[in-house]
Parts: structure tokens; C-alpha cells; sequence
């Protein structure tokens, strides 16, 4: 499996184009991550990308509270969940819906490798990302020769 | 209340030329009429308020957002669901609106835009002269 990385220091454009392109290669792919029955057109859609030190899992949940989040971790499942509320006002009329409500609830099984149990996560911008580090076992380590 | 399972369709990309390289997508909008204004609001996920562009010209009210791929930089996609693009969504308002006095917010990847009406424009309540 050939994989290139996005390198850091590139031109906006190029990186963008680079990573719609990434990003649509592996489209329906999953490697070694099981989504349960879900998959595209449930909210919230979910991205999963490698990193030096792991797995990074990103979520899109514009409009979301971070304080209406929760994400659990169990076992190599991770689970988040929330609700996302539209505003509702007194009175007027929608010329416009195109926006959901609701409660939403995702889990996806992440490789073995993988530490749960040191995730963290972080919200910016209606973007919940969680990374979940390697174990110490899976890390590439040096192992040095001795001699006879 | 019962609970309301959440369901999104897909990201919708735009169509047409646009002058700008890349997949542009259509952010999913609320537009809800009240009697003193009109209130629009855009999922722009990623998009923040430096990114963000808003303008009226000639009526047409455009909204565009340019994502920041710098921290996708080092990753490598394992799986995905949804592709990462520029937003830009325009409409045509009527001429009875203020453009003067249009407020626009960003909050948690949700573009809130408040659009006053032009005092002609607002419902008056005629009364009769005996």
C-alpha cells in the first residue's frame, strides 16, 4: 500500500487539492477500522488518518456545543454522541430547512494497536477531532546489534 | 418530545465554474423571516472568522469560506467519509433589506447572519381615520 503524506510548507491551493485528492482515494475504504452499520449520510461523518504517533479521528458537528459531546471509550471502541439544536424562534416562518436536529450517536472500533485509554480530544470551529495515541508496544523502536 | 434520530444528506458540491481551483461545497442553510429582519444560517464546518467572506453586491448576497488544510499536513487518510473543500453559497435578496446593517457571527463552524429590513418593508398597521 503506497501512501503519500502531505508535506508542511506547500502552496494553499496545491494542499488543498492534494488532500480533496488523499481524502477521495480512500473513500469507502476502511483499513482495519469498523464502523458498525453506518456509514455515509449519518451524522455525524467521520474522517480517520494516520499520524506519527497515531490516529487521529476527525468529526464534522457544526453547530454542536462542545459541552453537548460526549465520547467514551471502551475497550478499542470509541463512541461519541450528542444532540444538536437548530434555533427555534417564537415567531416568523422558515423560507429555508435545510439543517437537522436531533440526537446522534456514532461508535467505530479502532485497530488494536491503538491506546484508548490516552485519547484526547479537541474542538474548533464545529470540527471534533480525537487522537488517539499508539501503544508503547507498537511504537517503531531501535534495536541495537550486538556484537559476538 | 420523542427523540429525532439525526440525518445529514451528504455534502453537496458546487456546481458551475468557480475561478478557484478545487472541490467547493454548498453549506446546508436555515433562512427564517420575522417581521423586522431575515436570519440565515450556514453549517461552514473548519471555517473561522478570518476565513470567512460575506458581501452583498447588487443584491446578491454571496457567503465563502476557505478551509485551512495546514493541519491535515503529516496525516495520512485511513478512512473517510467526507471531503474537505472551500464553501460558497449566494442568494438573491430583495431590495427592501438594510444592507447597512447586516450583523454576521461564527460560532462553532455555524455562520449566523442577521439581515434587518428596510423600514419600507416593514408591516405597518394602518389605521383607519373616522
Amino acid at each position: 500500500m503506497t501512501r503519500f503524506r502531505m508535506s508542511s510548507g506547500f502552496d494553499p491551493v496545491a494542499g488543498l487539492l492534494n488532500l480533496q485528492r488523499e481524502l477521495e482515494r480512500v473513500f469507502d475504504k476502511p483499513f482495519g477500522i469498523d464502523l458498525g452499520p453506518s456509514g455515509r449520510g449519518v451524522f455525524p461523518p467521520v474522517n480517520v488518518f494516520a499520524d506519527k504517533t497515531g490516529c487521529v479521528v476527525k468529526l464534522e458537528v457544526p453547530g454542536v456545543a462542545p459541552e453537548d459531546v460526549a465520547i467514551e471509550a471502551a475497550g478499542r471502541t470509541l463512541t461519541v454522541s450528542g444532540k444538536r439544536e437548530v434555533p427555534q424562534p417564537a415567531e416568523g416562518s422558515f423560507h429555508r430547512r435545510e439543517r437537522g436536529a436531533g440526537q446522534f450517536s456514532r461508535s467505530l472500533q479502532l485497530p488494536t494497536d491503538l491506546d484508548l485509554g490516552r485519547a484526547e480530544a479537541s474542538y474548533k470551529h464545529g470540527i471534533l477531532t480525537v487522537r488517539v495515541p499508539k501503544k508503547e508496544e507498537a511504537k517503531p523502536r531501535q534495536i541495537a546489534v550486538n556484537a559476538a | 418530545m420523542t427523540q429525532q434520530e439525526l440525518n445529514v444528506p451528504e455534502k453537496q458540491e458546487t456546481r458551475g465554474e468557480l475561478t478557484r481551483a478545487g472541490r467547493t461545497y454548498v453549506p446546508q442553510v436555515d433562512i427564517f423571516e420575522t417581521k423586522e429582519a431575515l436570519w440565515l444560517w450556514a453549517d461552514m464546518p473548519g471555517i473561522d472568522e478570518e476565513s470567512l467572506n460575506v458581501h452583498l453586491d447588487d443584491g446578491v448576497l454571496t457567503i465563502e469560506g476557505q478551509v485551512d488544510v495546514k493541519q491535515y499536513a503529516e496525516m495520512s487518510p485511513l478512512y473517510t467519509e467526507y471531503n474537505v473543500g472551500n464553501y460558497v453559497r449566494r442568494f438573491t435578496l430583495s431590495n427592501d433589506v438594510d444592507s447597512h446593517r447586516i450583523v454576521a457571527r461564527m460560532q462553532h463552524g455555524v455562520l449566523s447572519l442577521e439581515i434587518p429590513k428596510a423600514e419600507r418593508a416593514k408591516p405597518r398597521r394602518i389605521t383607519l381615520t373616522q
